[in-house]
C-alpha cells in the first residue's frame, strides 16, 4: 500500500507521465543512434554538393575570361558560369548515388520525426489525450464514411437522371 | 604608368543602376497579398469536401456544344491557368467559344490523408462530370488534364470512357520509368511508405525542395537578378510576381494518394503497363478510344516529353494526335507561345470534335 505523500505525488496525469517515462528514455536513446546515422547521410549529402561545385567553378575557370574587361564580357562570365553550374549540378541531382543518399537521408530524418511523435504521444496520453494513432483511426473512419455516403449520393443523382429521361 | 588597369564606364553604370534598382524595389513590388490571381469571371457551382467546381462565364458566347473540364495538376494551384489576361489558358477558350469548367482540388487537411486515387478519380472528378452533364443536358463532356491532373485525367478517362467525348493531355506524367526529370530521380529513391506513415501529406516543403533542384542557378539567381534588372518595366514586374505567388503556394497532397502516386507510377510504373488499380478497378488504357490530343513541351524539365509521349502510344483512340512545343512545363499553358500556338491549334481540333 502506497503511503500518503506517495500516493499525492502520483495521483492524476502526473501517474501516467511517471509510468511512460521510461518509454521517453528509449525514444531518446533510439534517436541518438538515428542521429549518428542521419549525420552520416548528411555529411554526404554536402560532400557530394561541395564536390559539384569545386569541379564545375574549375570548368566556368578555363572558359571564362581572368577579368572582365566590358558589360558583355561580365554577362558571357555570368552565362558560362550558370550554364556550368546548372547542368553540372542537374547531372549531380539526376545521379544514382546522390537519389540514393538523398532518399537515406529523408528516411533517417523521418525516422527522427517519428520517435519525436512518439515522445509527444506518451506526453499526450499522461494527460488523457488522445494520441496520432488514435486521432489517424478517427480519420480513417471519416473517410471511409464520407467515401460511403458520396458514392451513394452519387448514384442517387444519376438514378434521378435517368429517370427524368 | 604601363600595368594600370582601366575600367569600362560601363560596368561602373551597370553596378550602379542595379543596386539602385534593388534599394528601389520596395517601390515598384506589391505585396503578395494585393495579387488577384483569380483574373477571369467564375462562380463555384460545386463544392465537395475541399473540392471546387469552377464554372467560367463566357465572353463571346458558347459556340460549341460539348463542355470542357479542366483537370488541373495537383502541384501548385489551378490560378496557372488563369495567370494574367494576356496569358490565360482560360480566357484564350472562352473567346473561342467553348464552355469552361475548372476543377480546383482545394488544400487538404490532416483529415484528409486517407483521400487516394479513387476519391479523386471515381469521387471528385466524376462527380464534377455528373454535375456537368446535367447541367449542359449532353452525355459527354470534353476533359482536359495538366501534369498530375492529366495522369488522374486519364485514369478516369480509362474508366469512364462513355463520360469523354474528347480528352486532352498536357504535360501528363504517365510513364515514370522513361522519365528523365530530377523529379523521378528523388521520387524512385523515396521511401513513401514511411513519409506517409509519419508526417500524413506530402508537405509543401518537400515540393519548395524539388523546385530548388531544377535548374539551380538559372531559377534561383539569374531570374532574380533579371528581374531587378527590369524593375522598372510594369508589366515584366507584374506577371513575374503573379508566377512567383503561384510558385509559392502548393498544397500539401494528400498521403494515400501520394504514396500510391510514387510507387505506382514512378518505382513500379504500373499505369504505362496497365496494371494500375484505382479502387478495385484495372485501368486499362486501351479504353481510351475517343478523339484524343496530346500535348508536350520538349524542355519540360517537370515532366520529360518521355515520360508524357507513351500515352499517345499506348491508348486505344484512331483519332488521336501528338503535338511537341519548343517550350517548358509552364511556357506551354501560361506564354505568349501557349497564346499563339497552343491554344489555337488546341482549339480547332477541339471545335472540329465539339
Amino acid at each position: 500500500m502506497s503511503s500518503k505523500p506517495q500516493a499525492l505525488t502520483s495521483i492524476g496525469p502526473m501517474r501516467a507521465f511517471a509510468a511512460n517515462s521510461k518509454k521517453i528514455a528509449v525514444e531518446l536513446i533510439e534517436i541518438n543512434e538515428n542521429l549518428l546515422g542521419f549525420n552520416q547521410y548528411i555529411t554526404e549529402y554536402y560532400k557530394q554538393l561541395s564536390e559539384t561545385w569545386g569541379v564545375a567553378q574549375k570548368k566556368v575557370n578555363q572558359k571564362a575570361p581572368k577579368i572582365p574587361q566590358d558589360v558583355e564580357q561580365i554577362e558571357a562570365a555570368k552565362r558560362i558560369w550558370i550554364d556550368i553550374f546548372d547542368n553540372d549540378f542537374t547531372e549531380l541531382f539526376d545521379s544514382k548515388k546522390f537519389g540514393e543518399n538523398y532518399g537515406n537521408l529523408v528516411s533517417k530524418e523521418l525516422e527522427l520525426t517519428k520517435h519525436w511523435n512518439n515522445i509527444t504521444n506518451v506526453i499526450l496520453q499522461s494527460v488523457n489525450l488522445p494520441s496520432k494513432e488514435e486521432v489517424d483511426e478517427v480519420y480513417k473512419e471519416i473517410h471511409s464514411l464520407k467515401k460511403r455516403v458520396s458514392k451513394v449520393e452519387l448514384e442517387l443523382k444519376k438514378e434521378k437522371r435517368k429517370n427524368a429521361k | 604608368m604601363q600595368n594600370e588597369s582601366t575600367i569600362d564606364p560601363k560596368i561602373i553604370e551597370e553596378v550602379l543602376k542595379f543596386s539602385r534598382n534593388v534599394i528601389e524595389a520596395p517601390k515598384f513590388v506589391s505585396a503578395p497579398d494585393e495579387i488577384n490571381l483569380e483574373v477571369t469571371p467564375h462562380k463555384v457551382v460545386q463544392q465537395i469536401d475541399k473540392t471546387r467546381l469552377l464554372h467560367y462565364k463566357p465572353i463571346s458566347g458558347t459556340k460549341h456544344k460539348t463542355p470542357l473540364l479542366i483537370s488541373y495538376a495537383l502541384i501548385n494551384r489551378y490560378h496557372i491557368l488563369d495567370i494574367h489576361p494576356e496569358k490565360s489558358w482560360v480566357r484564350n477558350l472562352l473567346e473561342q467559344g467553348f464552355e469552361v469548367y475548372m476543377l480546383d482540388w482545394g488544400t487538404p487537411t490532416s483529415m484528409d490523408k486517407y483521400l487516394d486515387f479513387d476519391d479523386y478519380v471515381n469521387g471528385y472528378l466524376e462527380s464534377s462530370v455528373e454535375y456537368i452533364k446535367n447541367q449542359s443536358s449532353t452525355e459527354q463532356i470534353s476533359l482536359q488534364g495538366y501534369c498530375t491532373g492529366a495522369t488522374i485525367a486519364t485514369a478516369y478517362t480509362a474508366l469512364h470512357p462513355e463520360n469523354v467525348k474528347n480528352y486532352i493531355a498536357t504535360a501528363p506524367v504517365i510513364d515514370g520509368w522513361k522519365d528523365t526529370t530530377v523529379i523521378s530521380n528523388l521520387a524512385k529513391h523515396m521511401d513513401a511508405d514511411k513519409m506517409v506513415e509519419t508526417i500524413g501529406n506530402m508537405p509543401p516543403e518537400f515540393m519548395y525542395y524539388c523546385f530548388s533542384v531544377l535548374k539551380p542557378f538559372e531559377q534561383g539567381i539569374e531570374k532574380y537578378v533579371k528581374f531587378f534588372k527590369n524593375i522598372d518595366d510594369k508589366k515584366y514586374v507584374d506577371n513575374f510576381l503573379r508566377v512567383e505567388k503561384w510558385l509559392g503556394d502548393t498544397p500539401p497532397i494528400p498521403g494515400e494518394l501520394f504514396k500510391q502516386w510514387i510507387k505506382d507510377i514512378y518505382q513500379e510504373n504500373l499505369l504505362i503497363q496497365n496494371k494500375m488499380h484505382v479502387g478495385d478497378e484495372l485501368i486499362d488504357l486501351k479504353k481510351i478510344d475517343m478523339p484524343m490530343f496530346t500535348q508536350v513541351a520538349v524542355g519540360d524539365h517537370l515532366v520529360s516529353p518521355e515520360c508524357s509521349m507513351p500515352l499517345h502510344y499506348a491508348v486505344g483512340s484512331k483519332d488521336k494526335t501528338l503535338k511537341i512545343y519548343p517550350t517548358g512545363h509552364v511556357g506551354m499553358i501560361a506564354s505568349s507561345l501557349s497564346q499563339k500556338k497552343v491554344l489555337p491549334e488546341m482549339g480547332t481540333w477541339l471545335a472540329e470534335r465539339s
